[in-house]
């Protein structure tokens, strides 16, 4: 089975380096493909192996399960393009944040009658196998296609299949949440920090405590909120600590974070229905290509919504 | 909690038991409902004192016998309550003080009022306990600590539990953990008052009548309370369970979370805590 990515960023470069991690899949089984070869990952893609090229029609014709590893707005670009290469073969795993299936295969219909689409959402940890990655199939999409997409990401984390309407929640909750998981880790180093510890240090036992903690998590039956209790002996510094947290709203910021995710996610895709992109999101090289292709879409009177950020891989 | 094969045998039938009572108010009230309800002591058995009639009227009602003396309550019972309130008691200790002997069991219902301080104003072989009661006593449906003074044994603290779990729950504890029930559940209870007239403001915002509001809050409470207790299961668990994806208690769960409720109610078992501690220094 032979595996290309449309696009060589973050995204694709922490999937291929899981597979080859995991054993499924060899380096040189795996394609890539960017117009723009300046990309730190490109370097470190072609490090492992993986075969790379700036051609996306080259990347469709030699694998089997493509994933659509650009940036949302990229999407209808890359279908316009590609879509006269695509087949009835070919499994068609797109990962853009707020993209329908529905979306998807309506573009790929006039180029191919029953495409083959699922859409998933994973996050970062994949590279160190510990992803979370949800999929739902498309209408042409068999139970089986499903499950080889399962297998290939169950081996760099956790995979379930859902419903399509779910998947902006997972955005929210797993997509977004290393993110969240990072900040919280900045300041419980800072606090290490302020109360003693040398940084590095401190870093190191605050990932390791939320390793744990969500290790246990994990296999224990046991509820998060008895989970907490067992470590709060009473009167003892853990529940003045909590205290902090509760006089904070920490639940209730966590609870926003994951609900703003999930609605700016809904607004990107309906953005993207409209077909609405401003030309700060797209790289100038692609820019010039999209002109040259898309005589069609207007891009200077797009609206001047950022439809992402640097910061952010995922979306 | 019924006294059985499991405890330390009881030093007296709680059918011989002479109960009395120094002050006659509501929490006293309570007790002795909950004693009486349960078959625990016959009320011709219960002796209870008071400066007036006012509260007394009541007592008699329920067949108990009655008196303005104090000593006489001491004299002729053998486990005695001291429910006065926390200012009076001084004075009455030293009242009552000749006539305690080694075979009274004495228990004080009074507030911020410490073994340490009983013991000092009683005579030094007195077996003391304290206790901790919460007002729904008054409806058998109490929650009370104790803890035991110097003489009092291991037959004392299970005559205690055996006669007061008829009000309630009723746990021995350290003494240091009595100003936390304080904080926790004896002025608990009008946290939960506060908790619902709040629900019920709400629902009659929201276009039902105050007073089918106030009823159903205090069946949700009840409710909600009666399923913690039974199924002895996590609160976050319970929560959990009733909380559908995207369905209504989670938004309301997050209103919750906004407001901070889960701190500002650390902070008032906190701050009423530390009252009675305050309190009881004084």
């Amino acid at each position: 089975m032979s595996v290309g990515f449309i696009g060589a960023g973050q995204l694709a470069f922490a999937l291929a380096r899981g597979f080859t991690a995991a054993g499924v899949l060899a380096a040189h089984k795996i394609t890539a493909s960017s117009p723009d070869t300046d990309l730190p990952t490109v370097s470190r893609l072609r490090k492992m192996g993986v075969n790379f090229t700036v051609s996306n029609k080259d990347t469709v014709k030699t694998s089997d399960v493509l994933f659509l590893a650009v940036k949302p707005p990229i999407i209808p670009f890359i279908l316009e393009e590609v879509g006269p290469d695509i087949e009835a073969r070919h499994i068609v795993v797109s990962c853009a944040a707020g993209v329908t299936i529905s979306s998807i295969e309506k573009k790929l219909s006039t180029f191919c009658p029953t495409p083959k689409v699922i859409r998933c959402m994973t996050n970062t940890p994949v590279i160190v196998r510990e992803g979370a990655t949800v999929y739902a199939t498309g209408t042409h999409a068999d139970v089986e296609d499903g499950k080889l997409l399962e297998q290939l990401m169950a081996s760099v984390g956790f995979c379930t299949e859902v419903e399509e309407d779910l998947i902006d929640a997972v955005t929210g909750l797993s997509g977004s949440g290393p993110a969240y998981a990072f900040t919280a880790l900045d300041a419980l180093a800072d606090g290490g920090v302020k109360m003693g510890l040398p940084r590095r240090l401190a870093v190191r036992l605050g990932a390791q405590a939320l390793l744990g903690a969500a290790k246990m998590l994990l296999e224990s039956e046991q509820h998060p909120g008895q989970l907490k209790d067992n470590v709060c002996s009473p009167g003892g510094a853990t529940i003045h600590a909590l205290h902090f947290l509760e006089s904070g709203g920490f639940r209730s910021l966590l609870i926003n974070a994951v609900e703003a995710s999930c609605i700016r996610t809904r607004e990107l895709q309906h953005l993207a229905d409209q077909e609405k992109i401003s030309p700060a999101a797209i790289k100038k090289t692609l820019l010039d290509k999209v002109k040259l292709e898309s005589p069609s879409l207007s891009v200077a009177s797009a609206s001047k919504v950022s439809l992402f950020t640097n910061k952010s891989k995922k979306n | 909690g019924v006294a059985g094969g499991a405890w330390p045998r009881v030093a007296m039938e709680a059918s011989e038991l002479w109960v009395g009572f120094v002050g006659a108010g509501r929490m006293a009230g309570g007790l002795v409902r909950g004693l009486l309800q349960a078959g625990k002591v016959p009320a011709s058995n219960v002796l209870a004192s008071a400066p007036s009639d006012k509260n007394l009227d009541a007592w008699r009602e329920l067949g108990c016998r009655t008196t303005h003396c104090n000593l006489e309550v001491v004299h002729r019972s053998t486990l005695v309550f001291l429910a006065t309130k926390p200012h009076i008691l001084p004075g009455v200790l030293e009242e009552i003080r000749p006539a305690v002997g080694s075979h009274h069991i004495v228990v004080s219902l009074v507030a911020g009022v410490t073994i340490q301080t009983l013991q000092r104003l009683l005579p030094p072989w007195t077996k003391v306990l304290r206790i901790m009661p919460n007002l729904p006593c008054v409806v058998q449906a109490g929650a009370m600590v104790f803890s035991r003074g110097s003489n009092a044994g291991d037959e004392e603290a299970a005559l205690l539990k055996s006669l007061l779990s008829s009000c309630g729950l009723c746990e021995e504890v350290p003494e240091s953990y009595i100003d936390i029930h304080t904080g926790l559940s004896g002025s608990g209870v009008a946290y939960v008052y506060l908790f619902a007239e709040a629900l019920a403001e709400g629902a009659v915002k929201m276009g039902m009548p105050g007073a089918l509001a106030s009823r159903i809050a205090a069946q949700t409470l009840l409710g909600a309370a009666k399923m913690l207790l039974e199924t002895g299961e996590h609160p976050a668990k319970l929560r959990g369970d009733v909380c559908t994806p995207g369905g209504t208690t989670i938004y309301a769960l997050h209103q919750l979370e906004k407001g901070a409720l889960r701190a500002t109610v650390m902070d008032a078992v906190e701050a009423a805590t530390n009252r009675a501690c305050d309190m009881a220094k004084d």
